[in-house]
Order: C-alpha cells, then sequence, then structure tokens
C-alpha cells in the first residue's frame, strides 16, 4: 500500500516540543507516575523522626525511601531533589550512630 | 527500728543464753528474719518480719547489743554459711548484707556502649546494608533491561519508521544531536518522528515494567505488568471527519471511557459489540456516530483485532481530543483546545520478540491512511454537528455565571479607570459635566424599573 506513493513529506516536519510546551493535553497518555514524589517525602519524614526522636529504624528507612525515590525518578525533575533526601537520609542515619552507638533494635522491640 | 530483732537473737542465742523463753517461739520464724543492724543506721525494711507484737524488754536488748557490732567479721562468715539456713534463700542475705545503708548507692551512669566492642551484636544493620547492596545491584540489572528492550524495539521498527517519516527520534535540541529514543525514566523512553502526510507527528512512549526499582517489581508479583508502547498521532486537521471511536480491552475502555473528556462528553458504551460490530470477545467499543463505527470496524481491522488481541490495548481515534477530563473549576472560561489524534496502546511480548509487534505499526498507518479517505454520510455530518453544538452549549451553561461575573467585573475596572483619569484632570468643568452624566445614568439605572411595573397594574 505505501510501497507504491512515498508518504514521506519533507516540509511537514515538526521539531519535538516537551510535553509541557506541547500544552497539557500533550502529555494525556503520560499520567504522571508519583512514586518518587511520594517516597520523596516519606524520606524526608522519616529521616525528620529519626533525628528528632533517635529511632535508629526510622534512619534506615529513611534511606531506603531515597533509594526507591532516586531510582525512580524522571529525567525532567531535577537531581537536587533527589540528592537533598540522600543528604537528608545518610545524616539521619549517621547522627543516630553518633549519639548512641548501640545497635539498632527494631520498632517492634522497642515499641513492647 | 526493732523489726530487725529476730536475727539479732539468733545471735546472741549463741553467746549468752539469757532470752531462753524465746527460744520455743516458733523458731523457724528467727531463722526466716533477715537484717542484722551493723553499727546502727536505717535498718533495711524486710518484708516477711512479723515483729511489731513484741514487748518493750526487746528494745533494750537491742540497744545493749548495739555495742558489741564490732566484732560483725566472723558474724559474715557465719551467715555465709549455708547449711546452718535450710530453705533460707542465701542470696537475698548476701545481697541484704552486702547493702551497707552507710554507702552511698551507687548509680552507674548511662554511657554508651564503645563501637569496637561486638560487631556480632549489630546483625540489624549487617542486615540493612545487604539490603541496600541488593536494591543497587537489581537497579543497575533492571536499567540494563530497560534500555536493551528500548533499543530493540527502536531497531526492529527503524526500517518501518524510516520508510514513513523523514524524522525518525529527536531530542528537542535544535541541532538534534542524537536522534533516537529518549529517555524520560529509567523504565520511560520516548521517540518523535514527524514528516508525513496527514500528520504532524508521532508520539512513541515505550512504558515498561520498573525493573530497576524492586519494590515495584515486588509489586508486580502481586498486580500482573506488562511492557507497554503508547503511540500517539497528531493529525493534521481537516483531514479525518468529526467523529470519535474507541476500542479496546474492557478494563482500559472503562478507565478510559471516565478519564478522557471527549470520551465521555460524546461517545456512548456499545450494548453488544460482538453481534453489532463482530469485534472479537473481550473487546468493548464506544462510539458516537454508528455509522463511522461500522466504517473503521470493516472486516481488515477487524482480523487485525482478533489475529493480535492478546497485544492490543486500545485505539483512539478522535477530533475532539483534550487530555483528560478536566477539572471543573469556575474560572477556566475557554473551552480546551481539541486537536484530531490516533492513539493505540500495545503490549509488548513477554518474551521480548518485537517482530511480533511490528504488524500494529503497520496497521497504524493503515488507519492513517483509511481516516484520510473516509468521508462521513450526510446524516452523519449533521448528527457530528449537533454533537458538538450540544457540548459547546453545554460547556456555556456550566460557565455562565463564571462569565457575566468576570463581565461585570470588567465593567466596573474600566469605569473606576475612567473615574480616576476624570479626578487627575484638574478641569472642574469637565468633572462637574462627568458627574452629572454619572448621576442621570444611576437615576436611569433605577427609574425603568417601577414605570414599567406601574404599566402593568393598569
Amino acid at each position: 500500500m505505501n510501497a507504491t506513493v512515498d508518504p514521506r513529506r519533507k516540509e511537514k516536519v515538526n521539531r519535538y516540543k516537551a510535553p509541557q510546551a506541547q500544552g497539557q493535553n500533550g502529555s494525556g497518555t503520560g499520567n504522571e507516575d508519583l512514586t518518587p514524589d511520594y517516597m520523596n517525602i516519606l524520606g524526608m519524614i522519616f529521616s525528620m523522626c529519626g533525628l528528632m526522636m533517635k529511632l535508629k529504624w526510622c534512619a534506615w528507612f529513611a534511606l531506603y525511601c531515597s533509594c526507591i525515590s532516586f531510582a525512580s525518578s524522571r529525567v525532567s525533575d531535577d537531581a537536587k531533589q533527589v540528592l537533598s533526601s540522600f543528604m537528608l537520609s545518610v545524616s539521619a542515619v549517621v547522627m543516630s550512630y553518633l549519639q548512641n552507638p548501640a545497635p539498632m533494635t527494631p520498632p517492634w522491640v522497642s515499641s513492647s | 527500728a526493732t523489726y530487725n530483732f529476730a536475727v539479732v537473737a539468733a545471735a546472741s542465742s549463741f553467746e549468752d543464753n539469757d532470752f531462753a523463753e524465746f527460744e520455743d517461739f516458733d523458731s523457724d520464724d528467727d531463722f526466716v528474719e533477715v537484717p542484722v543492724t551493723v553499727g546502727g543506721g536505717a535498718p533495711a525494711a524486710s518484708k516477711e518480719v512479723p515483729v511489731k507484737e513484741k514487748e518493750p524488754v526487746v528494745k533494750a536488748a537491742q540497744i545493749q547489743d548495739d555495742e558489741e557490732d564490732g566484732i560483725v567479721e566472723d558474724e559474715d562468715e557465719f551467715f555465709k554459711d549455708d547449711e546452718e539456713f535450710e530453705g533460707f534463700d542465701a542470696g537475698e542475705i548476701k545481697e541484704e548484707t552486702g547493702k551497707k545503708p552507710a554507702e552511698p548507692k551507687l548509680t552507674v551512669a548511662k554511657i554508651p556502649m564503645h563501637f569496637r566492642t561486638h560487631w556480632d551484636s549489630y546483625w540489624m544493620e549487617m542486615l540493612m546494608l545487604a539490603g541496600l547492596m541488593v536494591y543497587f545491584t537489581n537497579f543497575f540489572a533492571g536499567k540494563a533491561k530497560n534500555a536493551k528492550l528500548a533499543q530493540l524495539w527502536l531497531t526492529t521498527h527503524k526500517g518501518l519508521l524510516d520508510d514513513n517519516f523523514v524524522l525518525v527520534g529527536d531530542d528537542g535540541k535544535v541541532e538534534n544531536e542524537n536522534p533516537g529514543l529518549m529517555k524520560e525514566s529509567e523504565s520511560l523512553y520516548t521517540l518523535w518522528c514527524s514528516g508525513r502526510t496527514c500528520c504532524e507527528g508521532m508520539l512513541v512512549e515505550l512504558k515498561m515494567i520498573k525493573r530497576q526499582d524492586l519494590v515495584s517489581l515486588i509489586a508486580g508479583l502481586m498486580r500482573p505488568q506488562q511492557d507497554q508502547v503508547h503511540i500517539k498521532v497528531d493529525l493534521t486537521r481537516g483531514v479525518m471527519d468529526p467523529f470519535v471511536f474507541c476500542v479496546g480491552t474492557k478494563k482500559t475502555i472503562t478507565k478510559a471511557f471516565k478519564e478522557y473528556a471527549d470520551l465521555s462528553k460524546y461517545c456512548t458504551l456499545v450494548s453488544k459489540p460482538e453481534t453489532r460490530y463482530n469485534v472479537p470477545a473481550g473487546f468493548s467499543v464506544l462510539s458516537e456516530i454508528p455509522e463511522a463505527t461500522s466504517a473503521i470496524l470493516e472486516n481488515r481491522i477487524i482480523t487485525a483485532l482478533s489475529r493480535y488481541q492478546q497485544y492490543i490495548d486500545y485505539i483512539h481515534i478522535s477530533d475532539q481530543y483534550s487530555g483528560p477530563v478536566q477539572v471543573e473549576d469556575a474560572n477556566n472560561l475557554k473551552q480546551p483546545e481539541t486537536k484530531p489524534v490516533l492513539m493505540a496502546g500495545f503490549n509488548l511480548p513477554k518474551n521480548g520478540d518485537m517482530e511480533a509487534v511490528k504488524p500494529l505499526l503497520i496497521l497504524i498507518f493503515y488507519l492513517m491512511e483509511r481516516l484520510k479517505g473516509y468521508r462521513l454520510s450526510k446524516e452523519g455530518q449533521q448528527k457530528a454537528e449537533k454533537n458538538r453544538s450540544r457540548v459547546e452549549e453545554e460547556f456555556l451553561k456550566s460557565t455562565h455565571a463564571a462569565r457575566a461575573e468576570a463581565a461585570a467585573q470588567r465593567r466596573e475596572d474600566k469605569r473606576k479607570a475612567e473615574k480616576e483619569r476624570i479626578m487627575a484632570e484638574d478641569d472642574p468643568e469637565k468633572q462637574r459635566r462627568w458627574e452629572a452624566k454619572e448621576q442621570k445614568r444611576q437615576a436611569k439605572k433605577k427609574a425603568p424599573k417601577m414605570k414599567r411595573l406601574a404599566v402593568k397594574s393598569l
């Protein structure tokens, strides 16, 4: 069918515009995947409570959250956010061990 | 302080037996007594000592004994001799005699344990570090797998794309350094092609399973996930006739029916598509104009649907596409901008054999040619026109209040600006004339209502 007539038209070439430029409805198919943002916020909250309430398992969980948000982060959102959440969770882990180098007790132990 | 008497009695009964009358007193009690007063001071409280009922004469004996307390050493050995106290809780006595009231209560300061003392108690931390290692190895493995799959899709379809498009792969930069797949995230790759008749451009979105993220892999065990490719062709205006149509698996169609604005406004769900348009079972159809739907679902498309049923997720053709349903907020006064699109979502085969899905891209090109050539009949045209004007009216009605308000606001601002302009000019004559005009306008606004009323009552 298209072997006979060549469908290509040189003059109709449009350069690619990032979805935002093509208007909101341009990204109709790509409904946003929100996991990196959720994990980022979760990581921040857990590292805060790890730091303030000196709970080691919170700090470790925050470290995992920032890893997950790094893994599923998009190229379009800036790396600063992921970097800051990493720094925060690593500092939470280090601080909680500097203050009290006792081994970590899992949450179900300390709460009983 | 008399309760500790009995033990002393036990001790003194060996030296001078003048307290014989206590011998027959429940002697086993004597041995149950615990504390011995050594050098006075507050005797340790003892629970089981039945001492209160003793006569005062006993107190005198107890004080006289105090001086002899100096010889406490051998008594200690005596108490340590276990046979003397059958059934007596030796541990308690040792602990009791150890707590000399004179010494201050030692509180051990809670100093943190030292790091390097014993590593094995940090097993929880080892576990955590191991978990991180596993996570990152899986991250790199998944990332590589996704990249390989995306590249495989591109190489399989490159020939076909080059036959149909002048520009294949554009990274949005001015001189388009590396034409090819753009990596949006570790599991999302996009490809932009342009330069073909009857379409402005085609955006191919490879949405794959997030193999790089262990958590979503585990989540994927519960809920089946598939690698998908979403194709979105922006058709040139005027190429296709005005109608909206969508065919796909039941689950996808029910979701899309609620999610997309054009589908929810224009289309109705076809009750028995198998009999009406003999689409294969498992598919459902959304159609606006039955005539157009049957024209699209002609036998070639039906054979393609049945042969590639496992790969086809949805095919959506619409000239009023405006993306997801806009949330009804009062201040967006103008209708969302619509454009004609041909969209399709296909599942990629699990074994990564891309050749099997290549005919689906040919199907897309075939559909484009069909749309270019297909014309609605007269009634179809009118029906389409009627639908569009109905939706237009609905939109106007829903935003009427907001638009009226906006218009009033605009008029108000205009008058205020004019007032300021007049006040700024210090020419009294013009101001007086302007105020007179303003009064007349206000009076006119109120007066007519009464007059009309009066006429009616006559």
